[in-house]
């Protein structure tokens, strides 16, 4: 992606989210500092017309958001300024549930409904995320592009192999740091062997959301998101797992920033989609046409 | 923050995508009615089926002509075997010299050698096997035993190199050896000779496997005379050059396609409309073979670029591998009965598996290589 994006993102996102912040954004107070710091830098229009940048650089740009669990609907932001050409803070809503709606500007749905009118029951996601109930008042009928579903689940899968970099070399460290027995516990075979599976997962789940992210214009699109909503899903389960085992009881706790991207990671890999939701849409489309081109399904999805 | 295993996003070029339809056709064409498919790149060795393809042009691909090569890409090559794979060719007879003795000698051996070796190798005539586990040494290959003492003009080997697959039919053999006694610095004093297999000194003796198969073997190499000619690259290099070999070794394809026909079968049998459970099976597999494919192609454009991604390819060998197994395992519990075709196959394929995560090494091994990778060792 764009470099310089890139640098901004990591630097903006390194000073300005820590430990305070994820913790005052799960109390449910919205980083308002963080928010202007990212409008001031134009981060919210990564992705959309006019900006220099495209669709691949919105989603680069979301990985970097996931290494450091920030803790904004940037997801949200970037897609619906992306499509509607709107600068504020636009939410989108699945089933009636948006991130962050009780400090949203607009919602628009996925079912193609928009209003700045509507009512807001404050909830949250696993990791402590904000996920509020909404219901539209006024709405008025948006012409949503199709495939929104998969570009908010592909945003998701952008936010997972960012998280999943992250809880790798976090588990990396960590190992480094620990001794046990006269010596750090990344000496063992043992934890070896489990950084060396955790460090498949994450390579796989970063190839499947890249591949995804590549066939941004092709007709496969749909079907190159399911495959990576489905893949990382499974690598986010494996790879929290052996994080939080190589961590130990400290990763269990409050105090150690763990499970700011292992809850995380937990909570994405069931919003628009769990694995088996996309499983299933994928395994009957590579049924569908029949056992002699099953392989011609599989390559050419590019 | 690590950022190594970069596995840089890689979309095979149109050149590439184009040589699909051409292997499928000729693959349709050369295999017999009712072809029954190998499930296995170590399946169907056939002189015949490997010298067809030579003369196509898709062996030794990407080497350079004046050694009877095509100088196509790392790319081109890669769509060439995953379709043989994929169809279940056999293709067992020039993978190894294809794959890896070839790009050896082109890295590493001398102008005469690559002369006398890959314009044959190229045209689907010479076939090659890998000597290195011996009966002492498996996974610690740096410990091998069998030597090879300095004479004039050469050198006389001794020893027993094991589960050498198809040293009974192929041509030759490179062999790591000891060419110097071990020291402290055991990866040192190494050394690769290329051996012919008929030749003086050598006996091949066949190893039925589990299946019943007998595409290994045992060689025993008795006052075995290689001439000066015949050591491939420096003596004592022998270390280096093997790493390098197991680059090409491990991220190919077959890597992951080992249980391929298993999922072909499972969608036969379930038709076009699977239930909910069968979906999701064929859903989950397709999305594991999407990515292994992703990720292969992406080292495939790493040696395209002259890299030599060791601790890529045994990362993309270790999933894939897991990868094959579970694959059997789990359409295995979804099978309906009475599905001959789908059960021949688990069968094939379950008899097979134990050596997915033993050849080319061992899963303990590969996790060793990624733990070095990560700066854990």
């Amino acid at each position: 992606m764009n470099r310089l994006i890139a640098d901004t993102a990591e630097r903006i996102f390194s000073d300005h989210v820590d430990r305070r912040v994820l913790d005052a954004a799960e109390r449910g107070e919205f980083p308002r500092a963080l928010w202007d710091v990212v409008l001031e830098a134009g981060l919210h229009l990564v992705g959309s017309p006019g900006s220099g940048t495209d669709g691949g650089d919105l989603y680069e740009l979301l990985k970097i958001a996931g290494r450091h669990a920030v803790p904004l609907p940037l997801a949200e932001v970037l897609i619906a300024n992306s499509l509607f050409d709107e600068d504020g803070l636009t939410t989108i809503a699945l089933d009636g549930v948006a991130p962050w709606g009780r400090v949203a500007d607009r919602v628009v749905t996925v079912e193609g409904e928009m209003s700045v009118d509507f009512d807001v029951t404050e909830d949250a996601n696993l990791a402590g995320e904000a996920r509020d109930r909404i219901r539209l008042r006024n709405a008025r009928r948006v012409d949503v592009p199709g495939q929104l579903v998969e570009r908010i689940a592909l945003s998701r899968a952008a936010l997972m192999a960012g998280a999943l970099d992250r809880v790798l070399s976090m588990a990396i460290d960590y190992a480094t740091e620990r001794e046990q027995f006269g010596r750090p516990i990344a000496k063992f075979q043992a934890v070896q062997h489990n950084l060396a599976v955790l460090a498949g997962e994450v390579a796989a789940a970063r190839c499947a959301c890249d591949g995804a992210i590549m066939s941004a214009t092709s007709p496969n699109f749909g079907v190159a998101v399911g495959a990576a909503k489905a893949r990382i899903g499974e690598a986010a389960g494996v790879a929290a797992e052996i994080a939080h085992q190589v961590h130990g009881a400290m990763g269990f706790t409050h105090e150690h920033s763990l499970h700011h991207f292992t809850r995380r990671l937990w909570a994405w890999r069931d919003e628009y989609g769990r694995e088996t939701h996309w499983q299933v849409q994928l395994g009957r489309r590579v049924a569908s046409g029949g056992a002699d081109s099953v392989w011609e399904f599989l390559v050419g999805v590019e | 923050m690590f950022t190594g295993l970069e596995f840089e996003p890689t979309r095979l070029p149109p050149e590439a995508e184009a040589l699909r339809v051409e292997v499928r056709d000729f693959v349709a064409r050369e295999l017999p009615p009712g072809y029954w498919p190998n499930s296995d790149f170590n399946e169907g060795h056939s002189p015949d089926f490997s010298r067809r393809l030579g003369q196509r042009g898709w062996i030794g691909m990407a080497w350079p002509k004046r050694f009877g090569g095509g100088e196509r890409t790392f790319f081109e090559r890669y769509v060439v075997t995953e379709e043989l794979l994929a169809a279940g060719a056999p293709v067992s007879a020039h993978w190894i010299a294809d794959r890896q003795s070839g790009p050896l000698l082109l890295n590493y051996g001398s102008e005469n050698q690559c002369e006398r070796y890959l314009p044959r190798i190229a045209r689907g005539e010479c076939f090659f096997s890998i000597g290195m586990s011996e009966p002492n040494s498996g996974s610690d290959l740096a410990s091998v035993r069998t030597r090879a003492e300095r004479v004039s003009d050469g050198w006389v080997v001794n020893g027993t190199k094991i589960w050498t697959t198809d040293a009974h039919r192929n041509h030759y053999i490179i062999t790591l050896v000891r060419t110097e006694p071990p020291s402290e610095n055991r990866h040192a004093g190494l050394s690769q000779l290329l051996i012919d297999l008929h030749g003086e000194g050598v006996t091949v003796r066949p190893i039925r496997n589990l299946a019943g198969g007998e595409d290994f073997n045992e060689v025993v190499f008795e006052d075995c005379f290689v001439p000066d000619d015949d050591v491939v690259g420096e003596p004592g290099n022998g270390w280096a050059q093997v790493t390098s070999e197991l680059g090409y070794e491990r991220s190919g394809p077959e890597r992951f396609l080992s249980a391929f026909r298993v999922l072909v079968e499972f969608v036969r049998a379930v038709g076009s409309e699977p239930s909910p459970g069968e979906a999701a099976l064929i859903g989950r597999l397709a999305s594991h073979l999407m990515t292994l494919r992703r990720m292969s192609i992406s080292v495939a454009g790493m040696l395209q670029n002259g890299g030599s991604p060791v601790v890529e390819s045994a990362l993309v060998k270790s999933l894939g591998n897991d990868f094959e197994k579970l694959l059997g395992e789990l359409v295995r519990l979804q099978a309906r009965p009475g599905c001959d075709r789908l059960e021949r196959c688990l069968r094939q394929t379950l008899l097979h598996s134990p050596s997915f995560t033993l050849r080319g090494g061992t899963r303990e091994i590969l996790r060793g290589v990624i733990a070095r990778g990560l700066g854990l060792r």
